[in-house]
């Protein structure tokens, strides 16, 4: 059931418009050019000293992960008011539908993301290939981390309406809290430790590290976070399946 | 004794109360401490009976008495809020017909998706799809968007998923009322053979005649509670009896609220010849005569008009007696009688309605309205309401 659920929420995004599979890739491109041209040209940001890289580059590596991450915890918890008919009138795995929710928005993301990376060599960009199987382990628990995340923010919406205006700023402010825009080292010393509480902060640059400097081995904060990411994952799932037969009575 | 298939111990629901009302954080501890949510609006309690392997249940209860909250718990949409429903075997639920269809996408991929929802996997899917496609009948409108189906076309196709997974319990919730005749007739072969099968069904449904016909057992519920369980035909019929009871008492009532402000009653009513039980029973052509006693509060006396009707509301007739200028006869103060007479009725064969009212002395207002049922019987073939003399006439008729 769950692959089912997965084709219809895939292509429920796109239901309408013909070309909609385009889109898929050609939004995350015209998404690139924007920010080459307004960190690249307007800005002029530059990466840490010591990289000899354009700054898009360095930005892209990090977004398009980031955005995957978002979308899935926004979509999971839209997923219970979406499919209300469903609930209240069809037994089913409720636990499935948010997954496939968060799974579907993950995928696309990371589907512009790929797009994405071929496009790079555009701006002079080579993405290293022997560190594509880590950047893999690294997005795999960004997933966990996103799906667990995407649970509890599934079930805490049913009861909560108010989650719909919280959640998108609290998500903002993670974004920004996470070095995607700029790089830890920008940071004052008295701050650099707080990374420690970022579980995503050292994802991005794990992936930075696999994808631009082609560091084949897993990054130690991506291994470190396998088993965290495997425990939000399987406790939020919990803490779902607790609240969800009781879901029809606050949806 | 087989094990039952759905065994339903003591369940209680109460929904919590509405949205901006606080105590959610506390609802969300208490789930996650105990597994169980204290709601507020009580809305069912006390519910417990069992179905067995082949004894079909029917629900049946006026709107409101928490069929479909049964129903809900029963299938795991809600959670009951006290006691246990255990179910063993396939189960397979008809809440809404279309429940799950999206309008945007076409019929056959809303079948595969729902068949996935009841448990089928694809290749199960592909291989019953044909009898699937046969059982709903709706040709080639499978490859458009359901958002252009017929509400009948909806109903065909959900049925027919449902059909497909010959569950060891099905559950429909009043579904069988939409659909054309020919596939009404169609769901209910197909229930029956199921049934005949060894399969077990509980339905909600209004429809008394299908659940005597289909079920074993009925579970009447009245405001929450179980009013009656057990044989369906006692139950049914117990059910029957107290609706007629309260629409009589409903009548009686609207009567009496409009009487309040009336002041020109009939009293009574009476239908000559009389009748020991039922309604009287007369032949084509036979007399009748109508009897009114006639309350008036100011001594003046009231006209009366009585007019007869066909059982369906059609008018065949009426009459005042400012029409014919009599006037009733006074019996006390306030108290007048007045009977009218037809000498032979031409009514034709059926049921029909003396309506008596009273009017003010003016003869402007009707101020009550009293009825009474007769029917005619005979054998005449003729076709419309009454019998107009006549002959039929040929050509060479002498007397044309």
């Amino acid at each position: 059931m769950f692959r089912d659920l997965l084709l219809r929420d895939l292509r429920g995004r796109f239901v309408g418009s013909r070309s909609g599979w385009l889109w898929v890739v050609l939004t995350p491109l015209l998404l690139l050019a924007v920010y080459g041209f307004v960190f690249g040209v307007i800005f002029r940001a530059r990466v840490p000293a010591g990289l000899d890289l354009p700054f898009v580059a360095w930005l892209a590596i990090a977004m398009w992960p980031w955005l995957a991450f978002q979308d899935a915890i926004l979509r999971a918890a839209a997923s219970m008011p979406e499919h209300a008919n469903l609930i209240s009138k069809v037994p089913l795995a409720r636990d499935q539908l948010a997954l496939s929710a968060a799974t579907a928005a993950f995928v696309l993301q990371v589907a512009g993301f790929v797009a994405v990376l071929v496009a790079l060599p555009l701006f002079g960009v080579a993405i290293a290939p022997q560190g594509l199987a880590a950047a893999l382990l690294t997005l795999a628990v960004l997933f966990a981390l996103a799906a667990g995340l995407g649970f509890f923010a599934a079930a805490l919406r049913v009861f909560y309406r108010d989650l719909d205006q919280l959640l998108p700023t609290l998500l903002m402010f993670a974004f920004f809290l996470t070095p995607i825009l700029y790089a830890p080292e920008m940071l004052p010393d008295h701050l650099q430790s707080l990374w420690m509480f970022n579980p995503v902060a050292g994802l991005m640059n794990d992936l930075r590290a696999a994808l631009l400097h082609g560091q084949v081995l897993p990054g130690a904060h991506t291994l470190w976070m396998v088993p965290v990411s495997a425990l939000v994952f399987l406790v939020g799932r919990a803490f779902f399946r607790r609240l969800a037969p009781y879901f029809e009575d606050y949806l | 004794m087989t094990e039952p298939l759905l065994r339903v111990n003591e369940v209680g629901k109460a929904y919590p109360a509405g949205p901006g009302a606080g105590g959610r954080w506390r609802a969300i501890l208490d789930i996650l401490a105990s597994g169980r949510s204290k709601g507020v609006k009580r809305v069912l309690g006390g519910v417990d009976f069992e179905v067995r392997r082949g004894e079909s249940v029917g629900i049946i209860g006026a709107n409101g008495a928490g069929k479909s909250t049964l129903l809900k718990m029963i299938t795991g949409v809600l959670a009951p809020s006290e006691g246990r429903i255990e179910t063993r075997g396939s189960v397979a639920a008809l809440l809404e017909l279309g429940a799950g269809f999206e309008p945007d996408v076409t019929g056959l991929e809303n079948l595969r998706m729902n068949a996935s929802f009841l448990g089928l996997s694809r290749a199960d899917v592909a291989a019953r799809l044909d009898d699937i496609l046969a059982f709903a009948d709706i040709g080639e409108a499978i490859h458009e968007p359901i958002k252009n189906y017929s509400s009948g076309m909806v109903v065909r196709l959900g049925f027919a998923v449902v059909a497909s997974v010959r569950p060891d319990l099905l559950i429909t919730d009043e579904v069988l009322a939409v659909g054309d005749e020919s596939f009404q007739k169609r769901c209910i072969r197909w229930i029956e053979r199921y049934l005949s099968e060894g399969g077990t069904l509980l339905m909600v449904s209004h429809n008394m005649y299908q659940v005597q016909k289909l079920c074993r057992h009925a579970l009447w519920l009245e405001q929450g509670g179980v009013r009656a369980w057990g044989d369906v035909f006692e139950v049914t019929q117990s059910y029957l009896a107290w609706h007629e009871r309260r629409d009589a008492d409903s009548r009686e009532r609207a009567r009496a609220a409009r009487l309040d402000g009336a002041r020109y009653r009939v009293e009574r009513l009476t239908l000559h010849p009389a009748s020991d039980n039922g309604p009287l029973r007369i032949d084509v052509g036979d007399p009748l005569r109508v009897e009114l006693a006639l309350h008036s509060p100011d001594g003046r006396a009231p006209q009366a008009l009585v007019g007869i009707v066909r059982a369906d509301g059609t008018p065949v007739y009426g009459v005042a007696t400012d029409h014919d200028e009599a006037v009733p006869a006074r019996i006390d103060d306030h108290r007048f009688a007045i009977d009218l007479a037809f000498d032979g009725l031409p009514l034709l064969p059926g049921s029909y309605v003396v309506r008596a009212h009273a009017m003010d002395p003016e003869g402007l207002r009707l101020q009550d309205t009293v009825e009474a049922e007769f029917t005619v019987s005979g054998r005449s073939r003729a076709l419309g309401l009454v019998e107009l003399p006549h002959r039929w006439c040929t050509g060479d008729d002498a007397d044309r």
